[in-house]
């Protein structure tokens, strides 16, 4: 099947908020979504963007059952290691389940790594869930070394409450 | 240690950011890992696209005998994006030099990040940890910081430059 991995544009922040909403909705945690497709256009399409977005879209004739061309996104943003410089981490990646093993995923994983590459980026991050074995292998399959293994790495976060806390006890400008 | 002050850095602290970095990856035993310059500190985070952005913990000069430094510790961080939630402050580096620990010099850089992330509208502020840093580990958990790779099994992911370039070098769809 012929498919175009582009840019995302502001336009297609309605797609890409139906898209994120749909793989939450497949996780069970479809309450957890709190950004709106405005949001996703204010952050992402300022002169200040957080994130920059790939899409992938399928010809008119193999459009989804609702009428949607756009069929799989990319989400990733600039990261900094102290050590090596310029990082490029991949945030989401997600094809809708009639568009997989078409190597719509491959393409556009293999697209932001190409950004990554012309931006100087010396590495290419990403988390996966430890259940998540279709995406383990396919990550490894790719090169992906899991650090958390190799290297003990853990996640930790500050979220809600506890940041605010910690807010609220800072020093005065 | 009754006076010390934090701030934003500026393009002259690089050189003293350098030296910290290098200083913590002694203290993790990587110092030869390091190869990122001065130069590349200045262009990545003072330049057109900052890829990062850096608090400083200086000691005023009077207070210091010969040589010794007035930047004393350094946090870098830089924003990232969770599609669900938004915008998220992502810690990559927090250090104070060894002799100026036990100070309250750590906790105030964490109050004064986690105050920059919800002024900035952020809902999280993350960082890695490796499972070995039981030190830094305990810092963080006394104040309230949750482990995501415990917690829900999320594990990092790496693929080096080299793999990027064979990825995005693959055939064109």
């Amino acid at each position: 099947m012929h498919f175009k991995v582009r840019a995302a544009a502001k336009e297609d922040c309605k797609d890409i908020s139906r898209m994120i909403m749909e793989l939450a909705v497949y996780e069970n945690m479809a309450d957890q979504v709190k950004t709106s497709h405005e949001d996703l256009e204010r952050d992402g399409f300022s002169p200040n963007p957080f994130y920059e977005c790939l899409i992938a879209e399928v010809p008119d004739e193999h459009k989804t059952k609702d009428g949607y061309t756009v069929v799989g996104y990319a989400l990733y943003f600039y990261t900094y290691s102290t050590w090596k410089g310029r990082s490029v981490y991949m945030e989401d990646l997600y094809v809708m389940p009639d568009f997989r093993g078409k190597g719509i995923g491959t393409g556009l994983m293999a697209k932001v790594a190409q950004v990554g590459v012309e931006k100087q980026c010396v590495r290419l991050q990403l988390s996966v869930l430890e259940w998540n074995k279709p995406s383990l292998d396919f990550y490894i399959a790719k090169g992906a070394e899991d650090l958390t293994a190799k290297e003990g790495w853990h996640f930790l976060r500050f979220h809600g409450q506890t940041l605010d806390t910690l807010a609220k006890e800072a020093p005065k400008d | 240690m009754d006076r010390f002050k934090l701030r934003k850095a500026e393009p002259k602290d690089v050189p003293d950011i350098l030296r910290l970095i290098k200083e913590l990856a002694k203290y993790e035993d990587m110092e030869d890992q390091v190869i990122l310059t001065e130069k590349d500190l200045l262009e990545d985070g003072f330049g057109d696209h900052p890829f990062y952005h850096c608090i400083v913990a200086e000691v005023p000069s009077e207070k210091q005998s010969n040589n010794a430094p007035v930047v004393i510790g350094f946090a870098m961080y830089y924003f990232t994006y969770d599609p669900w939630i938004g915008k998220l402050l992502y810690l990559e580096d927090f250090f104070v030099m060894e002799e100026y620990r036990g100070f309250g010099i750590g906790s105030e850089i964490l109050k004064l990040l986690s105050h920059t992330a919800v002024k900035t509208r952020c809902s999280s502020m993350h960082f890695i940890v490796a499972e070995g840093n039981q030190a830094s580990i305990e810092f963080y958990k006394r104040r309230g910081a949750a482990d995501l790779s415990l917690e829900e099994g999320w594990r990092l992911f790496k693929i080096d430059k080299s793999s990027l370039l064979k990825m995005s070098s693959g055939p064109e769809e």
